[in-house]
């Protein structure tokens, strides 16, 4: 081993790569993987159901958008079904679809110049929380050894580092509901800045009893149907999930000749500094995060033709949100839809999820619909596409947002383009 | 990476409380593995007489922050604030808790933390295990969310660029460099709190110590166990011309980084630390900084006394630096193993030395009179590593 170590990372380029999505790998509660998926949201497939994997009787809601049909071990080794919990199952099981959807061979992702980021609210909760109860209620002496190493959330990008031979760096990205947007922006900056070639990108979420509990006692929960933007939503509803992306440097998805599903724009990142929970009440934040993830894709506001929206179904975020809408496209109203209405709220999973959602719109030119919007509300005065998907003027839609704006006062806002629309990336202003 | 100047330092730490308490501790540092237990406040010692975890000693939020709206917090939010703020003042950026330099809107946060709020998850399933789910606090519950510390730290001291938690065990605070350099190089902000925090608890000690990592007093100075410390550190980093322009002190400059991963042998347990992928960390951190081994006068390493991973660690050191070679300084021997916020303690040691406090607890080789250049590791459990390089501010 020496200095000159041909794993090193060569310097930044001079001028920034063009970040662009090969492949797609998706866990949700309307289905398995791309085809799955894509079927569901374009026919507006309910994935929410009755919570199955624990008690609910005592928290006084129990609907939530439970993934049943993931079994790990239809898409893990007895050997990794072992040694990770079920939010790093879902999510080696995303990427390993991902993999298979970019048609990437598994000498183009091991070694240093591919890295895994993956984003999440509370990690492998289950763990911690299975270890708790058994120590809280039957002793130290109750707590299985075995179980304590699996909890880190640090674990969730090793799994899949692990299984694909990479070596580049490993980031797990815990930002509450904003995480799927951090990690695929996140990736995007490991290929722009030339640290990486190929980034597994996306963020994982389990449904656990802790978590819904803690969603139920702050009554932002709904009884049955989350109704984003309508009058009488009453609330979330809890889902889980994985998704992962495949980022490929231009260069590198040419050189061995892969097909782009969408390019990667610019993303903006802010934070509220305001309250752990509420949003801003003027949303600054989410109003500079949305701008930002404009400019830095080189675009205008008048070149978004679509918003997957952060759509809780709550009454605060909604309206915030079309607030968000207002400020950023003035009188212009662009079509926008949540897919929380179908899944579920995702928590860290969202983003990343409905960053597929985005590419299935760039695909098919189709948005995704809006479940269970009947009665408008005048303070979300918004274009949302009530309850069937709907095709993009002229069939084709070439730039989306993706909001999310989370806990902690977390905002977090990327674009993705049909590739070759976009303008040529800014060159980095040096630092 | 271009050089990214650090402008100030704050520290909650189990050797004292802000960046001139820290550094005059390391002048004459004492390693735990030589000090009596000590009173902790988060481990009922009734039900562990035995237990050698270190806490920041009489650790105090309401001096630093004022008594208001504590409450909710939890341990780790309290540390992590209270370092942010001391690093905020050290820096210059603020006065009285008022900036005095740069705006809100561009001083962002990048924060390391391992295992989350054990007090706030473990406190709430206590709760719903034996009383009732729907008794639980909610006020607590938000602190449940792994990003709750980092997110409070841009609450309290008004930061409206990005904010990043990060998640990487032992590596984090040194990927959180990674991390920030990017978003600097991005101009997303104009300053960055990176650092790392991570809080005791019973949940943590009782899991550290079933897995047989921690020291026991039946064999104190025995060799093969690492003690468990805590606290935050956060390092304000600006690019160099911002520093510049607002005149700031700059302790010492951020030059490279560097990863890398080596998967644990197929069927073995997940725990594994790869001396391969340190020693390719700290090769593409000194490439990254355009620098070779030979320029580095210390390595300021992880080795934490837990001897699996040290061996590990001391092997691929000696086969990057050779074996007469570098003076190689352990401060988590003084400071316990922080997880999270290791990394960053680790470079606020480095800024100690480059500042003229001799290296604490050298474990090989001798540092030399001036120190220059000093590569901060980081080893994780898992199979990760990092490495950062840090520099004398040069001209």
């Amino acid at each position: 081993m020496t200095a000159d170590d041909p794993t090193r990372s060569p310097p930044s380029p001079a001028a920034p790569a063009r970040v662009l999505v090969t492949g797609l790998g998706v866990v949700s509660s309307i289905g398995l993987g791309r085809r799955a998926f894509f079927e569901a949201l374009a026919a507006g497939k309910s994935g929410i159901s009755r919570v199955e994997s624990f008690d609910t009787t005592r928290i006084g809601r129990d609907y939530g958008g439970e993934v049943k049909a993931f079994h790990a071990r239809d898409h893990l080794t007895a050997a990794e079904t072992r040694r990770m919990g079920r939010c790093s199952a879902m999510a080696l099981a995303a990427a390993r679809m991902a993999v298979e959807d970019a048609h990437i061979r598994p000498s183009h992702l091991g070694g240093p110049r591919t890295s895994v980021v993956l984003g999440t609210t509370m990690g492998e909760a289950d763990v911690l929380g299975d270890i708790d109860r058994a120590w809280i209620a039957r002793g130290v002496s109750a707590v299985r050894r075995a179980h304590l190493p699996k909890y880190g959330s640090t674990l969730l990008p090793i799994h899949l580092a692990r299984a694909f031979g990479t070596e580049g760096a490993v980031i797990a990205l815990p930002a509450a509901c904003a995480a799927g947007n951090y990690a695929i922006g996140f990736g995007a900056d490991l290929i722009r800045q030339g640290r990486a070639d190929v980034v597994l990108a996306g963020a994982t979420e389990i449904l656990q009893e802790l978590q819904y509990s803690g969603f139920a006692r702050l009554a932002a929960m709904a009884q049955q149907r989350c109704q984003p933007f309508d009058l009488n939503r009453q609330g979330l509803i809890v889902g889980e999930g994985a998704a992962v992306l495949v980022l490929e440097s231009e260069a590198h998805a040419v050189r061995r000749g892969a097909t782009a599903c969408a390019e990667v724009g610019g993303y903006g990142l802010t934070c509220d500094g305001y309250h752990i929970t509420r949003p801003h009440p003027e949303a600054v934040g989410s109003i500079e995060a949305m701008r930002q993830a404009i400019t830095r894709s080189g675009v205008t506001p008048e070149a978004i033709d679509f918003v997957n929206a952060h759509g809780t179904g709550t009454r605060a975020n909604d309206a915030a949100e079309a607030k968000v809408m207002h400020d950023v496209f003035g009188g212009r109203r662009v079509p926008i839809s949540s897919m929380k209405s179908l899944i579920g709220h995702c928590m860290g999973a969202a983003s990343a999820i409905e960053a597929v959602g985005c590419v299935f719109t760039l695909e098919t030119g189709v948005f995704p619909p809006t479940a269970g919007y009947e009665t408008p509300d005048p303070e979300c005065d918004l274009d949302v596409v009530a309850n069937a998907a709907r095709t993009a003027p002229g069939g084709v839609a070439n730039i989306v947002l993706n909001n999310s704006l989370a806990f902690g006062g977390y905002n977090a806002v990327a674009c993705f383009a049909r590739p070759g629309v976009l303008p040529e990336p800014p060159t980095l202003e040096v630092l | 990476m271009l050089p990214r100047a650090v402008t100030g330092v704050g520290v909650t730490s189990i050797v004292g409380v802000g960046w001139p308490a820290f550094v005059e501790a390391l002048r004459a540092p004492q390693p735990l593995t030589a000090t009596g237990p000590r009173a902790l406040t988060t481990i009922d010692l009734a039900k562990y007489p035995n237990a050698r975890a270190f806490e920041v000693p009489d650790f105090d939020a309401a001096r630093t922050l004022g008594p208001k709206g504590l409450r909710t917090l939890d341990r780790l939010t309290k540390l992590a604030v209270v370092a942010a703020r001391l690093g905020l003042a050290e820096a210059a950026l603020k006065r009285d808790n008022a900036f005095v330099a740069l705006s809100p809107e561009r001083v962002g946060v990048v924060c390391s933390n391992a295992y989350g709020s054990l007090e706030a998850i473990t406190e709430l399933n206590r709760v719903a295990k034996l009383e009732d789910p729907r008794y639980i606090n909610p006020a607590v519950f938000p602190n449940t969310v792994a990003n709750s510390a980092s997110g409070y730290v841009s609450i309290w001291e008004n930061l409206r660029a990005l904010n990043v938690a990060i998640s990487d065990g032992n590596c984090g605070a040194l990927d959180a460099v990674a991390c920030a350099d990017i978003h600097l190089a991005q101009g997303r902000a104009d300053a960055i709190l990176v650092g790392g925090a991570e809080a005791m608890h019973e949940a943590l000690f009782l899991a550290f110590s079933l897995l047989g990592t921690l020291d026991h007093p039946d064999h104190v100075r025995q060799v093969g166990h690492l003690s468990l410390g805590e606290g935050a550190a956060f390092l304000v980093v600006e690019p160099q011309r911002i520093a510049r322009a607002r005149g700031a002190r700059v302790l010492g400059e951020i030059v490279g980084y560097g990863t890398s991963f080596e998967a644990p042998e197929e069927g073995s347990t997940l725990i594994g630390p790869s001396g391969d992928a340190l020693g390719r960390a700290v090769l593409n951190a000194l490439g990254d900084a355009k620098l070779d081994p030979s320029d580095v006068d210390v390595v300021c390493a992880s080795l934490s006394g837990l001897h699996r991973a040290d061996e590990a660690e001391r092997a691929a050191l000696e086969r990057v630096f050779g074996s007469d070679g570098v003076c190689v300084a352990a401060p988590k021997l003084v400071l316990g193993e922080t997880l999270g916020a290791g990394g960053a303690f680790g470079m606020a040691a480095a800024l100690a030395w480059l500042e003229g406090a001799r290296p604490a607890t050298v474990v090989s080789g001798h540092a030399p009179d001036e120190i220059d250049t000093v590569v901060v590791t980081s080893l994780g459990f898992y199979g990760n590593a990092s490495a950062v390089v840090l520099r004398r501010p040069q001209g």
